[in-house]
């Protein structure tokens, strides 16, 4: 049993967008602005030129969190948001009402209904596709042309990401709200 | 009529004849039609709902509740203000609250099955709710405290109604206690649906679970004077007259409180200008449906009480059809406001501003579905009118 997350090196992102088609594509997503578990956030340019603030514009790749302390999985009320063995947040669609309190707890935003199953669905690190096949990355890391993600076990003290955590600066989004969350932000 | 062991006292003339049988006067037929309009409005909203499902409706991934939880919250509110009045008499003895007592508790019960139509079209799978709720409870889950409570605490007040009809006041007075005790715990339940979300910190905190019991015990008096407003055409007699005034007198210091407690929550909100919360506050204050609260929930109805300590029975009644379209704004103030600042406030596509506020307006289908279950409630109430004897026996 692994315990998954996810480091970005999110300086490293151009904007491309690869890592948003390759996970609709990988984990048949269905097309829409609003549909997709993981999208790339970008601050605008801000100031007048030539005093342009170009340090402000940045892009933020992100997605689910899978925190450690969920507030998606402490609010459902009928456990159709769990834990999977490795530690991936992930959520039964059969059990899933469609209350959408998981969609207002989470401060991530991470959250979208799928108009197939009309239940909730949010990246799963590709757990039924990618891990599933025996791949050890997700679509996402796999497409990226910079490499800014790496995936890995965070309790093995000799994976990548262990390393670069050991190794590297980092940071989480909205760590103040105690979710512990799994992506960590690379400096 | 008796069903197995039970004996349910229905009246004699009780049929389809009696219940439309009623005094075809301008406001009688202005209220029927109105009733039909909106069963009509109900069919039409359900059919629109069960072909598109969640599209019929304007909630977005932003705005995943809309109109209908407020609406819901709105009905269960009216439930526990029910309870709470008619607890007054039955459970705690308080004489001059007693004739009201069996009139509210079925009143309890018919905004609870209001407020559970509505919310069976807004939750997604609600016959699974059903089945998980109890193989896989979510014992951290509000919602599910919430709603398995409400569902306790409806058994309880068809219970306590029973008891009620059949002047079995020993056991009326048991059931009531425990059906107001779970219908309080249901009822901060729901207020703490908001209080826990800690990622909105315009609702996070003790203040909503507290406030729903306070509003609710508000919206069961406004609520009380306009079934009694109803019953005696506003023609009230003395020992109603006294009823009303000490519930006038109570309503009176319960908005005053209120008054306060929102005036403090505003000023905390915007103190030391907070991110996330003190924007948040302001936004609201600048908002008309938060003022549409503010004058007709509390502002109208305490100037009518304070103009002669609630003596004036005939306007409080309008004071209270007043405070009823406030309290609506409340809730959905209380859930819209919830989800006013995007949780995620980067740009996300081209040709897109960063998001700066989430907007959101009911859909016709949604306010369809609403009315419809106003008219719901409105029905079953006026149904149980006919049916049962709703005043105090002579003699208890």
């Amino acid at each position: 049993m692994a315990r998954y997350g996810m480091a970005l090196d999110y300086k490293n992102c151009i904007n491309c967008k690869a890592c948003e088609v390759a996970c609709k594509e990988e984990n048949g997503v269905l097309l829409g602005a609003d549909k997709h578990r993981i999208w790339v956030g970008q601050n605008e340019m801000k100031g007048q030129w030539p005093n342009l603030d170009i340090a402000n514009a940045a892009f933020l790749p992100s997605q689910c969190q899978h925190c450690d302390d969920a507030p998606c999985q402490m609010v459902c009320p009928t456990q159709a948001t769990y834990y999977d063995e490795n530690h991936v947040v992930r959520v039964d669609s059969d059990k899933c009402i469609l209350c959408s309190y998981c969609m207002n707890a989470c401060p991530y935003d991470a959250r979208y209904v799928d108009d197939r199953t009309m239940t909730v669905d949010k990246c799963t690190f590709c757990s039924d596709t990618r891990l599933a096949r025996g791949e050890m990355t997700t679509a996402c890391q796999n497409t990226c042309p910079t490499k800014v993600r790496t995936f890995g076990d965070l309790d093995d003290p000799n994976s990548e990401i262990s390393e670069l955590l050991r190794t590297r600066e980092h940071f989480s989004l909205k760590s103040h709200l105690g979710t512990k969350p799994k992506l960590f932000y690379l400096t | 009529m008796k069903i197995g062991p039970l004996n349910i006292p229905i009246k004699e003339d009780f049929s389809l004849k009696s219940i439309l049988g009623f005094e075809k006067t301008p406001v009688n037929m202005l209220v029927a039609i109105s009733v039909v309009a909106m069963l009509a409005m109900l069919v039409l909203g359900v059919g629109n709902y069960l072909m598109h499902g969640h599209h019929a409706y304007n909630v977005t991934k932003e705005h995943p509740w809309g109109l209908l939880i407020a609406v819901y919250i709105f009905f269960v509110v009216s439930s526990t203000g029910f309870c709470i009045v008619g607890s007054l008499g039955d459970v705690f003895g308080f004489k001059d609250f007693t004739m009201i007592s069996k009139r509210a508790i079925f009143g309890s019960i018919v905004t609870i099955l209001a407020g559970f139509t509505v919310i069976a079209f807004e939750i997604g799978h609600p016959v699974r709710m059903m089945i998980y709720n109890v193989l896989s409870p979510g014992m951290t889950s509000a919602i599910w405290w919430m709603g398995t409570l409400y569902g306790v605490y409806l058994t309880f007040m068809i219970v306590e109604f029973y008891f009620l009809l059949n002047n079995d006041m020993k056991k009326a007075k048991t059931f009531g206690l425990i059906g107001l005790l779970v219908g309080l715990a249901a009822h901060s339940n729901l207020g703490s649906v908001f209080g826990f979300l800690n990622a909105r910190t315009i609702s996070q905190g003790v203040f909503y679970p507290t406030y729903f019991i306070l509003t609710a015990f508000i919206t069961g008096i406004f609520l009380s004077f306009i079934i009694m407003g109803f019953r005696y055409k506003l023609n009230f007699d003395d020992k109603t007259k006294k009823l009303l005034e000490g519930l006038a007198k109570i309503q009176g210091l319960l908005i005053s409180i209120l008054i306060f407690f929102v005036t403090w929550k505003m000023l905390t909100d915007i103190y030391g200008d907070m991110p996330n919360r003190a924007e948040v506050a302001r936004h609201i204050l600048g908002s008309w449906t938060f003022w549409a609260e503010v004058i007709l929930a509390m502002l109208i109805p305490l100037a009518i009480i304070l103009k002669d300590f609630g003596r004036s029975p005939v306007l409080m009644f309008w004071a209270s059809l007043s405070g009823m379209v406030g309290i609506f704004f409340m809730r959905y103030n209380l859930v819209h406001d919830t989800q006013l600042k995007p949780l995620q406030m980067m740009k996300l596509k081209e040709y897109q501003v960063a998001p700066e506020w989430v907007h959101y307006f009911p859909s016709a289908t949604e306010i369809m579905i609403s009315l419809g279950g106003l008219g719901v409630c409105i029905l079953l109430y006026y149904v149980g009118t006919r049916a049962f004897n709703l005043d105090e026996e002579e003699g208890h």
